[in-house]
């Protein structure tokens, strides 16, 4: 099915960058194996005067199925928003592709995300520091968590400064608040979960409906669960991880977008083990972010990722 | 106690040879005084020391290098002055070896089919880049003596034991025997799992090779395990072996990236490649006094 563009754009005297009328477009396919796949795609692109810089094209052994992801310069001029739509559309029905993404991000809105986190802020402070940095293209409508955060605090602080309200909802055995946030939620392009402590069920899951990005500190699937530090410590591993991936019904088990590790040994202790993992987890987290929102993270086979 | 002659000594300048020593005792204050003053008396000289003394515990644990004259300091006398040390300090360990003149390790490679590990382990053998003496291979699966392993040993005068097992026969008896007079093993991807008494009898060290990372994918086949995961590293990892299945002490473990491009046979090849330099690291370590076990399930590695 392909996606729709919501109908606000920038205005074009925003694009950044780039000699004068050029923007940046990415496009992401996804459809039963042909013939002439990329010979059309890039005929389209060529065609309107665009000039292709990179290409992805991955079709798995012995499986019938075409992934690409191209990214192309194009003069906006020449080639409206409207018309780059309405071309990847016809080539999508051509081939019936599962899935047909356009994306111009000096044109389009900016994701929306929500960012979850409970009381370990670490993730959650590195996103927003990024964010601030102009290093993480969304636009945060806001941070729930189940943890109180003065007003005093670095957090509370910070938000207040940029306008992103600060959404405290605490849960408990009985309530895990799921209404609240999915009425927050509603109108995100996608959630990230910093180091939120919480399991959300399938009827959340199932009621947003998009994706959510999670970040587990331990490298899945060893150390699923509670405490993963603890359990590597205990293990006497010398390498521990930290693993990004989409959430499912099932706990730290969804398609994984990214993993990294660092080295340990006898020398270090828990503390250290939870230090490094959490130098880990923001460097994973962040990673995964960045390529879902460059549309490298396509769903594959059942429970894995492409990443381009 | 058989010696090297003294004409054999290798390495270094006229006269002097390396010496390593490992120790744990219960912490106190003076040890590494105690330790380096001994040396240094005999003429010793330091070149590396490592200690360790784990946060809140009151343990204590150094593996020291350095260089001596055997004329000046016999091998017997420098055995007995460790000795004199390790009684003062109520040591649990304390090991020296002194690689010019001590007899090299012994040791026994036991290996299935797949045999990635057991030619990489020769062929560094005979580069001289690990210090063993390979007494025999153990195999439950038939070479014909056309292969390449079978010339090999045959070249270098190293028997090749085939043992076929079955599920109620494990040939354990024929194993230990074979094995009796060895100082370790090396499991190079044996797929035969060792039992309790079979440990218990053997009652030395064995290192093995798991072909994932481990506590990931313990048992059989982790690479399709991995696969089918859907991860993005994929590792290996070498441990001494105990009762239960891939979970003794972790000796080194090493990863590698993967990612949608790779198929089923390239995780392989990928793991493969990481399985022989993690067991090769692991033996290496080992012989050169770096493994230590640490509490109930872990190693110091210096």
């Amino acid at each position: 099915m392909v996606v729709l563009h919501r109908i606000t754009r920038r205005a074009a005297s925003m694009i950044p960058g780039g000699p004068a009328g050029s923007v940046l477009g990415i496009h992401v396919f996804h459809c039963p194996d042909a013939v002439g796949i990329v010979a059309k795609l890039s005929e389209c692109i060529a065609s309107r005067g665009g000039n292709i810089h990179s290409v992805d094209v991955f079709v798995p052994d012995k499986k019938q199925v075409f992934y690409s992801r191209n990214e192309f310069v194009f003069d906006p001029a020449r080639w409206p928003r409207d018309v780059v739509d309405n071309d990847f559309n016809k080539i999508s029905k051509l081939f019936s592709a599962e899935k047909s993404v356009v994306r111009v991000p000096d044109l389009d809105p900016k994701f929306k995300i929500a960012v979850l986190a409970s009381k370990q802020e670490h993730c959650l402070v590195d996103l927003l520091y990024r964010w601030q940095e102009g290093r993480l293209p969304m636009d945060i409508s806001c941070v729930i968590s189940n943890h109180q955060r003065a007003p005093n605090t670095h957090v509370a602080l910070f938000l207040k400064q940029h306008g992103i309200p600060y959404h405290h909802l605490p849960t408990s055995a009985g309530n895990t608040r799921e209404a609240e946030i999915l009425e927050l939620v509603e109108d995100t392009d996608f959630l990230v979960l910093a180091r939120y402590m919480q399991v959300l069920s399938r009827r959340f899951l199932e009621s947003y409906g998009k994706d959510i990005i999670n970040i587990h500190h331990g490298l899945l699937p060893s150390f699923k669960g509670g405490n993963p530090s603890k359990q590597a410590f205990d293990a006497g591993v010398k390498l521990i991880g930290a693993t990004s991936h989409f959430v499912t019904e099932e706990l730290d088990a969804g398609p994984i977008i990214e993993q990294m590790v660092e080295r340990v040994s006898h020398r270090d202790t828990l503390k250290s083990f939870v230090q490094k993992s959490e130098n880990l987890e923001k460097q994973c987290l962040t990673q995964a972010i960045k390529s879902y929102c460059e549309l490298r993270v396509l769903p594959y086979q059942v429970n894995k990722t492409v990443v381009f």
